[in-house]
């Protein structure tokens, strides 16, 4: 096993202007990213927008069309599967019915020849590290959930891989287990000081796990940076919109702060803004230095337990904001944002 | 609601009648008279006949199908092998266009083309010389054993491809990702992953071509019509030539005990399968 190490800041992983087309359609367009030594970089992005393909294509299961992919120094761009050294752990997990625990994570040293009793005593690291103790002999089909998780991620890990790569691991559990298994997973990926690519479209799930996110969309990467950089300081509608800040309204500046409706003169922005960074306010309330202030009405209330949810309209605009007081559907509101949690990005033209 | 057996029974009685009128009836008709002597009393004296002249024989039928079989197998497992992780789309495309085309041979048709292929001057051994890969002097014509072998692997191969690639095909393509992420190249991917897993289903396809082969008549009797053949031969022998139903019965009978050992290999797979579970 590798000794635990930290993020060092030296490209161990290299995808160098990668680019991959099924066809005609390009999925993959010119990507590059680094990931350091011990790091973990999380790929995030809605379906299709090709964060699997550049994963699958780190793994050799897609060859790139333009571009090339290092490791550790080592161009393994046109390398088969096997010859890459890289372990996959899979959305299925794709554990095999036919062997038991311990012959799935002892596979991949069987596969490199490795002796006997050195699996064995490999297999058995595993399990204890992954809180498996006495499931050696199980079948795959007497496991859990969580437990098939582990295994799988243990069959990954046994080999020692020089990056991990998972594709959404955690996307076929309860989200309680996934909870508990997103600590566990972290803490573990720190302790083995392992380099990782995890791919998800969960933004939470992102932020807990990554020491960077790299935002994916339409084969492009839309940010990279840390988990607060992305979160704080998105680059682009998109990305704002993409963790979370989804609310989105024509502004425009004039005086001491931003203003809607957008119609005075000014210069013209797009604001995004989160629901839980705004507030509801009875219509009239002023709304203080610089915060923008939205008349609105209340269409529609959802229950969250702790708060509620509301979708205010407001001119041609839609716009949730949670709010812990109840309000009737149908009452007059003013949405009030302060203005450090306005995301304003250039008018479209 | 009250439960009615009878109607479900009714539902099955005419599917049970048809079996039993033809299929139970003549078989234990058949038995019975494999065991009945001349004066009507209980004999095993067509059995000792069928033993006496046809022992070679029945070592024999028993050798085809079993090297013919295992042959089926290793062809069925490369082809569909191939389609399940060969990497090159077109060639996997003529394969799968290719290889099905014996199916739709009728035996018969099948002895014939073997005939003109497998004979001293037939188009194998032309091919060979032509090739400069046999002198004409060493040309041997393959119409034994050894054609009977070829033309029932070419024509029962592909049925077992067919089935066995569909289940290979049904396996999650994840679990072959997984090996080759591992380090497994595509033969031990192969043999470690994609046939333990569609086992079943190449079993069943061996044990239907097994008992096919057992039954086919056209085949021995074109290729290889002289002693040793198969029993199926010997058995058209003994009704067509002689009116002996009696020994021809016990013959079907030695037949039918072959057949059950393929029964009995499937039988005893599934009963572990349902250990397992």
């Amino acid at each position: 096993m590798s000794p635990p190490s930290q993020a060092t800041g030296s490209p161990y992983l290299h995808a160098d202007a990668v680019s991959v087309s099924y066809g005609a359609t390009r999925v993959l367009d010119r990507v590059s990213l680094t990931v350091a030594r011990g790091e973990l970089v999380a790929l995030l992005g809605s379906s299709g927008c090709g964060k699997t393909t550049l994963l699958r294509a780190i793994a050799g299961f897609v060859t790139p069309t333009e571009g090339r992919i290092v490791v550790d120094g080592r161009d393994i761009t046109r390398l088969p599967p096997e010859a890459r050294g890289t372990a996959m752990m899979f959305q299925s997990y794709a554990l095999w019915p036919h062997m038991n625990v311990a012959a799935n994570i002892g596979y991949g040293l069987r596969m490199r020849g490795r002796p006997r009793d050195e699996i064995a005593k490999r297999v058995g690291e595993m399990l204890r590290l992954l809180q498996l103790d006495g499931y050696g002999e199980r079948s795959i089909a007497a496991l859990s959930g969580g437990q098939k998780q582990r295994v799988a991620l243990g069959r990954a890990l046994a080999v020692d891989p020089s990056v991990l790569l998972l594709d959404e691991p955690m996307s076929n559990l309860d989200y309680r287990v996934r909870l508990e298994l997103r600590h566990e997973l972290r803490a573990l990926q720190q302790r083995v000081g392992i380099t990782a690519v995890y791919v998800t479209h969960d933004r939470e799930e992102a932020l807990t796990l990554a020491d960077r996110i790299a935002v994916i969309d339409a084969g492009r990467i839309a940010q990279l940076g840390t988990p607060d950089e992305v979160f704080h300081r998105p680059v682009s509608p998109f990305v704002a919109g993409f963790m979370g800040a989804d609310n989105a309204i024509d502004v425009v500046h004039a005086g001491d702060g931003w203003s809607w409706p957008a119609g005075g003169a000014g210069t013209r922005a797009r604001a995004h803004f989160r629901a839980d960074r705004a507030r509801l306010a009875p219509p009239g309330t002023d709304a203080g230095r610089g915060t923008l202030a939205i008349d609105g009405a209340v269409v529609q209330r959802v229950y969250l337990g702790t708060q509620y949810r509301y979708r205010v309209h407001a001119g041609a605009d839609d716009f949730w904001v949670d709010d812990p007081e109840r309000r009737d559907e149908g009452a007059a509101v003013r949405v009030l944002v302060p203005p450090d949690a306005l995301l304003v990005f250039p008018a479209a033209a | 609601m009250r439960s009615r057996p009878w109607a479900g029974l009714a539902l099955a009685a005419p599917a049970l009648a048809l079996v039993a009128i033809f299929f139970v009836g003549p078989l234990m008709m058949s038995a019975v008279l494999a065991f009945r002597g001349k004066d009507g009393g209980f004999t095993t004296e067509h059995f000792a006949k069928a033993f006496e002249l046809y022992s070679t024989d029945l070592l024999f039928s028993a050798v085809i199908v079993v090297v013919s079989t295992a042959a089926i197998g290793a062809v069925a497992i490369a082809i569909a092998g191939y389609l399940t992780l060969g990497e090159h789309p077109r060639t996997q495309a003529i394969l799968r266009w290719l290889y099905r085309w014996p199916l739709f041979i009728p035996f018969i048709v099948t002895a014939q083309v073997m005939r003109t292929f497998l004979a001293k001057n037939g188009m194998l051994n032309h091919v060979l010389i032509g090739g400069g890969l046999i002198d004409p002097l060493q040309a041997q014509s393959l119409l034994d054993w050894r054609g009977i072998v070829i033309a029932f692997v070419w024509k029962q191969a592909p049925f077992v491809t067919l089935l066995l690639a569909g289940a290979m095909a049904a396996i999650d393509r994840q679990h072959i990702e997984a090996a080759r992420n591992l380090g497994a190249g595509r033969l031990r991917v192969l043999f470690g992953i994609v046939l333990p897993q569609s086992r079943r289903t190449l079993l069943v396809g061996l044990v239907l071509s097994f008992v096919t082969m057992l039954s086919v008549l056209s085949v021995p009797m074109m290729i290889n019509p002289n002693s040793p053949t198969m029993l199926t031969v010997d058995i058209a022998y003994r009704i067509n030539s002689h009116g002996d139903y009696a020994v021809a019965n016990a013959l079907c009978l030695m037949s039918l005990v072959l057949a059950s050992f393929g029964a009995w290999f499937y039988l005893r797979e599934a009963a572990r399968k349902v250990e397992r579970t």
